[in-house]
This record gives C-alpha cells, sequence and structure tokens, in this order.
C-alpha cells in the first residue's frame, strides 16, 4: 500500500501578529502579569486569572493553536478544573469518556483495570480528545474574556530579563519588535523554555533511552474507547503496543522502538506502516486506513527544583517534564495553572503577601514529584531501562494471567488528583485528624451529588459546583441555621475584601432560606465527609480542602485562612 | 502487602539485579529462590510455586509457535 497521508480533520484559525501602542519600542502600558506560551497550561492560567477578575498578556510563538494530537487524555480532576475555566462543553460534547482499558501479554488478556468511578461523580474518570482541540475550547473561552485576556499571536520572545519588581521582554513579530515590562511572568513555553533557559535554569532529574513511535492513524471502527496494550504482540513480537481511540475516528498507536534501530530511520513511513498494519490485522480491524502523523518520543522525568524565581513563576512542562505513561505531561500543567492562578491573583490584589506563591512552588514541586514517581514505574514497564527490568517484566506478565496477585505490576497508573501532604496553607493537622473519614487537608473535594437551593430555586448538582473563585466555607447543618456568629467571619473577612462564601449542607430541604444551601438528597454526603451537624470543610478556590473542624469557631477558622494569605 | 509496597519490592529486584549484571543474576535469583524457600517453610507450598512458575514458562514456550489470533474486542 502506499503512505498516502491524511490531515486531521480540524481547520485551525490563523491569526495576525498585533502591535501594542509603543513609545521608543516599548510598550507604553505596563503588564501586572505576563505569560509566556498560549498552550493549554498558558491559556488555563489566563483564565483563571480571568476569573479573578485579574488580566493578563499571553505570548504565543505561533499563529495558531497547535499541530498533531499530541496529548489526548484529559482527566476527571482537570476537567473540573476546565469547567470552573467556563470551557467544560466542548469536551463534553466532542471528547471520548472512557473508565478503564486492558493489557495483553502476547495473545492472552493480562489485566483488566478499571478507574474509579461510581454512582456519586458527575465527571468521567478520563476523557479523549486531541490537544489541538484542547486548545481550542480554552482560547474559545480565553476570547469570550478578551477584556480580561490579551492573546499576542505570532510574538516570539526572544531575551527575558528578570528584575527585583518585575521582568522586561524582547519580543519579536513579523510586524516588528519591542519591549514589555511586567510585575509578574510566568514560563508556561513548554518543554524547551526559553524563560527557563534565559533565567539560567535547568531541569533535573532522569531522561530514559527507550523510544516509543506515536503514529496517528484515520480509521472507522466501533471498538469501544478504552486503553488498549500489548508486550510482545505476536503482530510486532519483541515489542511493546498502546492503542487509543479519539475523536473523529483517530487512532493514536504508540509502539516501542528496538534499541538498535534508528531514530529517522524509525519514523519514516516505510518502517511504520507495515507494523501498524500487522497490528491492525491481528485486532481484527478490517477497515480501511491512513496515516495522519508520525512522531517519536523518549521519556523523560525532570523538574525544576523551584518554581518561584522572584517575580518569574513557571508552570506545566517548562516546571517539569513527566513520562507520557500514566498521562500526567497536560494533566498536571493544568493543574498547575489552577494552583497558581488564585494565588497569583490573589497577590496582584493585595489580597496576600508574594509569601502565598511559595506555596505554589512548594505544592507543585511536590506534586510534581509525585507524578515522577508513579511517571518512573510506568515508564520502567513500559520501556524497560535494564535487562532486569526486561526479565522481571516478562516473569510478571507471564504469570499475572494465573496470579492475580501480581496484576498491579502491570497497571498503567494512570494520573490521579495529588494531595498537598505537608502544605504550608493545611490548617493545624490534629483538627483535620479528629474526621475519621472524607478528605484531608491538601486534598481535593470528593464529589458528590447535591441540590442547590439559591433564593428558593431548586436544580440538581454536584458538590464541586459549588466551588468558586473565592474561599468557600461548607457549613454542615441538619436544617441550614447557621450560628449568627459564623455571618459575622464571611463580614470580617470581606471588610478585608478576601472572597469568602459560607454555604450551609442541609440534611433536609430547606427551601426557605436566603441565599445558597445546598441539600444532601441522596444521604450519602455527610457520611462521605465523615461529618456531623456543626462540621465544617474551608476549601480553597483551587477546590483542595484547606482545613477541616467538628467544632469550630469562627476565630480559629478566620486564623487558619489569614495564616494561609499572610505567613 | 499493599500494591504499592509489592511496587517497591518489584522496582528493588529490578534495580538489583541491575546492579550484579547480567552474567550474575540467574545466581542471584537461584539465591533469592533459597531465601523464599527457606522463609516460606512449608514443602507443599514451595512445591505449588515451583509448578506455576515452571507451567507459566511451559506455555509460554508453546505461545511461541502458535500462529497470530485474532483477539477479543
Amino acid at each position: 500500500m502506499g503512505y498516502e497521508f491524511k490531515d486531521y480533520p480540524f481547520a485551525a484559525k490563523h491569526y495576525e501578529a498585533e502591535l501594542p501602542a509603543l513609545a521608543d519600542g516599548v510598550e507604553t502600558k505596563r503588564h501586572a502579569v505576563t505569560i509566556v506560551g498560549g498552550g493549554p497550561v498558558g491559556l488555563a492560567l489566563a483564565l483563571g486569572l480571568a476569573n479573578h477578575g485579574v488580566a493578563s498578556v499571553v505570548i504565543e510563538a505561533d499563529d495558531r493553536v497547535c499541530f498533531g494530537s499530541r496529548a489526548i487524555c484529559i482527566s476527571r480532576r482537570s476537567l473540573e478544573i476546565i469547567e470552573r475555566l467556563g470551557a467544560l462543553q466542548g469536551f463534553q460534547e466532542k471528547g471520548l469518556p472512557w473508565t478503564g482499558g486492558r493489557s495483553y501479554y502476547r495473545d492472552t488478556e493480562v489485566l483488566h483495570f478499571v478507574m474509579p468511578h461510581d454512582e456519586n461523580q458527575k465527571l468521567p474518570p478520563m476523557v479523549n480528545i486531541e490537544q489541538y482541540y484542547i486548545e481550542q475550547f480554552l482560547l474559545d473561552a480565553a476570547e469570550q474574556r478578551s477584556d480580561l485576556i490579551d492573546i499576542r499571536w505570532q510574538t516570539q520572545a526572544t531575551r527575558i530579563d528578570a528584575r527585583e519588581d518585575g521582568a522586561t521582554l524582547r519580543l519579536s513579530t513579523p510586524k516588528g519588535d519591542y519591549t514589555l515590562h511586567t510585575d509578574w511572568l510566568v514560563g508556561c513555553d513548554g518543554g524547551r523554555s526559553r524563560v527557563r533557559e534565559d533565567l539560567g535554569l535547568q531541569l533535573r532529574g532522569t531522561s530514559y533511552e527507550g523510544r516509543y513511535v506515536i503514529v496517528d492513524i484515520e480509521l472507522k471502527s466501533d471498538r469501544p474507547t478504552e486503553r488498549l496494550a500489548w508486550f510482545d504482540p505476536p503482530s510486532n513480537p519483541g515489542s511493546t503496543i498502546l492503542v487509543h481511540k479519539q475523536p473523529d475516528d483517530i487512532w493514536r498507536i504508540d509502539y516501542q522502538v528496538r534499541d538498535d534501530e534508528d531514530s529517522e530511520e524509525a519514523v519514516k513511513p516505510e518502517n511504520v506502516i507495515p507494523r501498524v498494519k500487522s497490528h491492525l490485522e491481528m485486532m481484527g480491524e478490517t477497515g480501511d486506513w491512513s496515516p495522519v502523523w508520525i512522531t517519536i518520543y523518549k521519556a523523560h522525568a525532570l523538574s525544576l527544583e523551584k518554581y518561584r524565581h522572584g517575580r518569574v513563576l513557571f508552570a506545566g512542562d517548562a516546571a517539569h517534564l513527566v513520562p507520557i505513561f500514566g498521562v500526567r505531561g497536560a494533566n498536571s500543567g493544568i493543574d498547575d495553572a489552577d494552583n497558581l492562578a488564585w494565588k497569583l491573583a490573589f497577590v496582584v490584589k493585595g489580597l496576600a503577601s508574594d509569601r502565598l506563591l511559595d506555596s505554589y512552588s512548594h505544592e507543585r514541586v511536590f506534586a510534581a514529584h509525585e507524578n515522577l514517581s508513579y511517571g518512573t514505574k510506568s515508564t520502567e514497564f513500559m520501556a524497560p531501562p535494564s535487562f532486569a527490568f526486561e526479565l522481571m517484566r516478562q516473569a510478571a506478565l507471564g504469570l499475572a494471567v494465573k496470579h492475580a496477585g501480581l496484576r498491579s505490576l502491570i497497571n498503567p497508573r494512570q494520573t490521579s488528583s495529588i494531595t498537598y501532604v505537608d502544605s504550608p496553607l493545611n490548617s493545624p493537622a490534629e483538627r483535620s485528624a479528629e474526621f475519621q473519614t472524607g478528605p484531608r487537608s491538601g486534598s481535593i473535594l470528593l464529589e458528590c451529588p447535591v441540590t442547590i437551593v439559591e433564593d428558593g430555586e431548586v436544580r440538581e448538582a454536584y458538590l464541586t459546583d459549588l466551588v468558586a473563585p473565592r474561599f468557600t466555607a461548607f457549613y454542615f447543618t441538619e436544617t441550614g441555621t447557621v450560628p449568627a456568629q459564623w455571618k459575622d467571619l464571611g463580614v470580617g473577612l470581606s471588610r478585608g475584601s478576601v472572597p469568602f462564601k459560607l454555604i450551609p449542607l442541609t440534611q433536609r430541604l430547606a427551601s426557605d432560606l436566603p441565599g445558597v444551601t445546598a441539600w444532601d438528597h441522596t444521604g450519602r454526603l455527610f457520611d462521605l465527609y465523615g461529618a456531623q451537624p456543626g462540621s465544617l470543610y474551608l476549601v480553597r478556590p483551587d477546590g483542595h480542602v484547606l482545613g477541616r473542624w467538628h467544632t469550630a469557631e469562627p476565630a480559629e477558622v478566620a486564623a487558619a485562612l489569614e495564616q494561609a494569605l499572610r505567613s | 502487602m499493599i500494591e504499592s509496597e509489592l511496587d517497591s519490592v518489584y522496582t528493588q529486584l529490578c534495580k538489583t539485579m541491575t546492579n550484579i549484571g547480567e552474567t550474575q543474576s540467574s545466581l542471584f535469583l537461584a539465591r533469592f529462590a533459597l531465601l523464599a524457600v527457606a522463609e516460606i517453610g512449608d514443602a507443599a507450598t514451595v512445591q505449588r510455586l515451583i509448578a506455576d512458575a515452571s507451567e507459566a514458562m511451559d506455555s509460554a514456550q508453546k505461545m511461541d509457535t502458535t500462529s497470530p489470533t485474532v483477539l477479543p474486542v
């Protein structure tokens, strides 16, 4: 067969470079926040800042969203964040939800795994969607916020100078070059970050030798969406192959390249097509197909030591490179953006000390190390770095069919949300420890259906729908009646302009109370949170628990908040 | 043993063998097997594990000679 490549069924819009108002080659306006890189992380950050009313400039070298499917798996946690950014709809309409996968050794199924999913969930554990859609849907949302998000297309940062009070960027566009001054700079400019390079910073960790060819093909197939992995399949003996379904009849096929193969040779269609053909035949996929995109990938497990350097911050691949296996790349970047957005917004608005940004670095460096440790385990299994890993893998795969106790070794360890165990923002641990169950300080919320009652209007919803660009106190109560001293807490904090809302979570429907309450109509919420009437969870704008109390004094909760923002 | 502990001892085995080198790894595994035998301390259990371990290898060799089959969806 020939090598007729097809295009992705996606037409990206092209954007012109624009020059701002300049005086002597310098932009007349000085910006509060400038983001270098308009990929998923940069756009998510700009949208997060906009939710807090903070304006930003996004510097993007290209004239369009990315080419190629690239990151294709978006986790439930990322979808939660994307919903708060106002961009979920496209992901729900276009994305393919999935809950599990299968691994085969030679021609035998050795693992069928299912990701955590139950009746309490609003969102699927994972959706598959091409990165150009991820960026497009975030971009669509950003264009709705053009009052606060200024995207500079075809603009390349050619020099970055960090200063004590901000940074100066030299920018180059087809229409001319200029200089931009900013109070805060965030490098979201990917694995080859220019910002990182100009600050003289280096990623540290391990790079793996094992290489994978990544192929997208167009193929019509009714096969369900799940993660499929083959070890030593009859179609390609000795190789490891991953298959993922994507929207628009695009399929992702990844396979490991033999150690003795040359990388340039490995991506040539004449070497790729026969392997893909052989594997599709083995899968029983007999329909016509065409290659769309071929690239090669090498696993890295690297991170900066700190993500804050004075007035310059790093997020996403610019801060850390995690292996592809376990889909932690884009997902951890979106979590970085969500963590940073509210903290940077609070600092810019004068609501918090700039040390709050050190907690961004603390929490997300910790998350990167967690992600790297899982990603490393997956990589060592998918691309064994020595004869020993190879030998042990062969043993594990061969035994796993009959010995269920060994199957977890094959599990791909997909991304999951990270609990900031030792975050400086967590309220005193001894109060959190009084709970038998429920999310501890530093953890994200557990999802649960609730009935939201807003000024008498009733709607079925979920607990995470109540997370907003503010601190939210969930007060567990039987009837919805909140003691007066709690109402004063909100007033006290508001006087300092800290966005805050106390929401009663009720055991009985309270339709006659003013404001917002949420009714635990399934009767599962209190147990899930280990809560009793009087318990209180204080939740950050990014949905992580700051602290929880069974019997709290308002002063104690206010102090926890104050400590987080001012320490 | 929980899953993360299994992960961690698996990786420790891999790394230990990587350090020892390929030629000495069979000997390492034989020593490890004997220590495990002594620790298990029950002949019937050990005999069952020997059978299980060799059975998987038999079937693996058989699979090498079978022709590719279509997998279930």
